[in-house]
């Protein structure tokens, strides 16, 4: 096993971007990682490109062949990733596998989506899929979450509004975000309700936007000051008990234990964490998850601040999916992003004070009351 | 509204008995002249004595043959939500969903819930399967879809 570092990271802003193609915005955030990288692009020897949306709603295939080689890549593996929400991250599992098993020394990962175009909707988990034929739609999943952990444990409509709260001021301070506005608990409890108890700023925006890192195995790196090790990145998939419990989340506490393990660290270790917010309810079972409070015990640990920048553990200090906006493909590159600026001490007004040890957390899609996908990395500098 | 409840778990003769299921095989319903509601279908692997919805081609667990199994039609609600953003496949809005633990097996499923009770679902709650023409199949062409109501309806314990 070669270790595995980051060496380039490139985000373009998250937001409307109607005049550019799919192409244009993988390009600018692939020429960014690159530029950061300071390598010369032939010398990147695989590239890994994730998009959820562009086959359906543009009829793309292959485009990742299409970005790497307006960037100068071409020659080695390429691969083109769908997997859903954590279609960016489980790119950056196979880069990382790839590198650390010695098949490559530098690879680009891509992940990039447009989904701001007219009639497209609620999200779903794919039309042929049982649950969506009976009405599930992604925002109705996480509700679910949400009425049984107010039930459980007494969670609040206003603890998990602050989750809302805390991301927008989050995403004030993240010149990327697609939000710049933050908001009052007040406006986030009286906003239109999508699924019931999840009102609109509790659910994470669309936006058009396109994410890149450049991967090095440690043979590679000579001495680069700015590189950070990955310790750890893992893809798992859901095991869809019955009954499945939509609040002690077997897959994400599994996920989360496998790359804890990897890692050899723990939750006491971590100085950042950017999470899978796609709605309120989820960054607050993801703490439990991630071990940073006990089961039950989310709500709180949002409301006593201690997930904010300053707290005890920031969570999402990139303003996470709901401030920074959520173009599919591109949110779980972009999560490593932040945590790599984070790392470096490079995120300005957000920045972790003395951050060593940062997170990345990513899950995908629905089946049977479970995620399909999910991915964790652990990053050090 | 007790009479609707009826209605809805005995289809009337005509368009509804035309009207195909959202899926083949997740329901069945009474014959005509026969008593009783709709069922909830799902399989069954001998093997492992296990229960699914919806029936597996062949059973996760062995990969043995599966049989078509009767889930019964009653539970008690483990989630709930209402949808009121705009429905997908031409839904009711607002519509409501949620998972049921079956009385039968135990198993936990995802289901619509009755889009006349939408602000009456209760954690808890008993409830029982009904069908009726609701939505569309996808391509516009309506179908018929199995939800769960309440076993007392908001109306009656009003009463
Ligand atoms: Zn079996």
């Amino acid at each position: 096993m070669t270790d595995v570092y980051v060496i380039g990271a490139g985000i373009i802003p998250f937001a409307r971007h109607e005049a550019s193609s799919l192409t244009d915005l993988s390009v600018e955030a692939a020429y960014q990682a690159i530029k950061d990288s300071g390598i010369v692009p032939h010398r990147i020897d695989s590239g890994y490109f994730a998009s959820v949306l562009g086959g359906r709603l543009f009829g793309d295939s292959t485009l990742g062949q299409s970005v790497f080689a307006e960037v100068g890549i071409s020659g080695g593996p390429i691969v083109n990733i769908e997997n859903a929400c954590a279609s960016g991250s489980s790119a950056v599992c196979l880069a990382y596998n790839a590198l650390s098993a010695g098949q490559s020394d530098y690879a680009i990962v891509v992940g990039a989506e447009k989904m701001c175009v007219p009639g497209l909707g609620l999200l779903n988990s794919g039309e042929s899929d049982i649950e969506t034929k009976l009405g599930l739609v992604t925002p109705a999943s996480f509700a679910l979450r949400a009425q049984r952990h107010m039930y459980e444990f007494g969670t609040t409509l206003e603890q998990m509004a602050q989750v809302s709260v805390k991301n927008r001021r989050h995403a004030a301070a993240n010149p990327i975000a697609f939000f710049r506005q933050p908001v009052t608990l007040e406006e986030v409890l009286n906003a239109p309700m999508i699924t019931d108890p999840l009102t609109r700023p509790q659910c994470c925006p669309m936006a058009d936007g396109a994410a890149a890192l450049v991967l090095a195995s440690g043979s590679a790196i000579s001495n680069n000051k700015r590189a950070i090790k990955i310790n750890a990145a893992v893809l798992t998939s859901g095991s869809y008990q019955n009954p499945i419990d939509l609040v002690r989340w077997e897959t994400d506490q599994r996920s989360c234990r496998l790359a804890y393990e990897k890692a050899g660290m723990g939750p006491d270790d971590l100085d950042l964490v950017e999470c899978h917010d796609a709605f309120t309810i989820a960054e607050i079972i993801h703490y439990e998850a991630l071990g940073l409070c006990e089961v039950g015990e989310g709500g709180r640990l949002v409301a006593e601040g201690a997930t904010s920048l300053g707290g005890r553990i920031p969570v999402n200090v990139s303003g996470g999916l709901i401030g920074r906006g959520h173009p599919v493909a591109a949110t779980g590159v972009a999560q490593i992003v932040e945590v790599v600026a984070q790392l470096r001490g490079e995120a300005k007004e957000r920045q972790v004070d003395g951050a060593k040890v940062g997170l990345a957390h990513c899950m995908g899609a629905d089946r049977q009351g479970d995620a399909r996908s999910c991915t964790v990395a652990i990053l050090s500098s | 509204m007790p009479a609707r409840l009826k209605e809805n778990t005995a289809p009337e003769a005509g368009a509804t008995e035309l009207l195909p299921p959202v899926q083949e095989g997740i329901f069945s319903l009474p014959a005509a002249g026969e008593t009783g509601g709709p069922r909830l279908m799902g399989g069954y692997c001998r093997a492992c004595e296990r229960y699914h919805f919806p029936r597996e081609r062949h059973c996760h667990r062995c990969l043995g043959p599966v049989e078509a199994a009767d889930l019964g039609d009653s539970g008690v609600i483990y989630s709930f939500t209402a949808v009121r953003a705009k429905p997908p496949l031409g839904l009711p809005q607002p519509y409501a969903v949620g998972f049921v633990d079956l009385a039968a097996n135990g198993l936990r499923v995802f289901a619509l819930l009755d889009p006349d009770c939408v602000d009456h679902f209760k954690i808890g709650a008993p409830v029982i399967l009904a069908v009726k023409p609701l939505g569309h199949d996808g391509k516009g062409r309506p179908c018929l879809r199995p939800y769960f109501t309440l076993q007392q309806h908001p109306a009656e314990s009003e009463a």
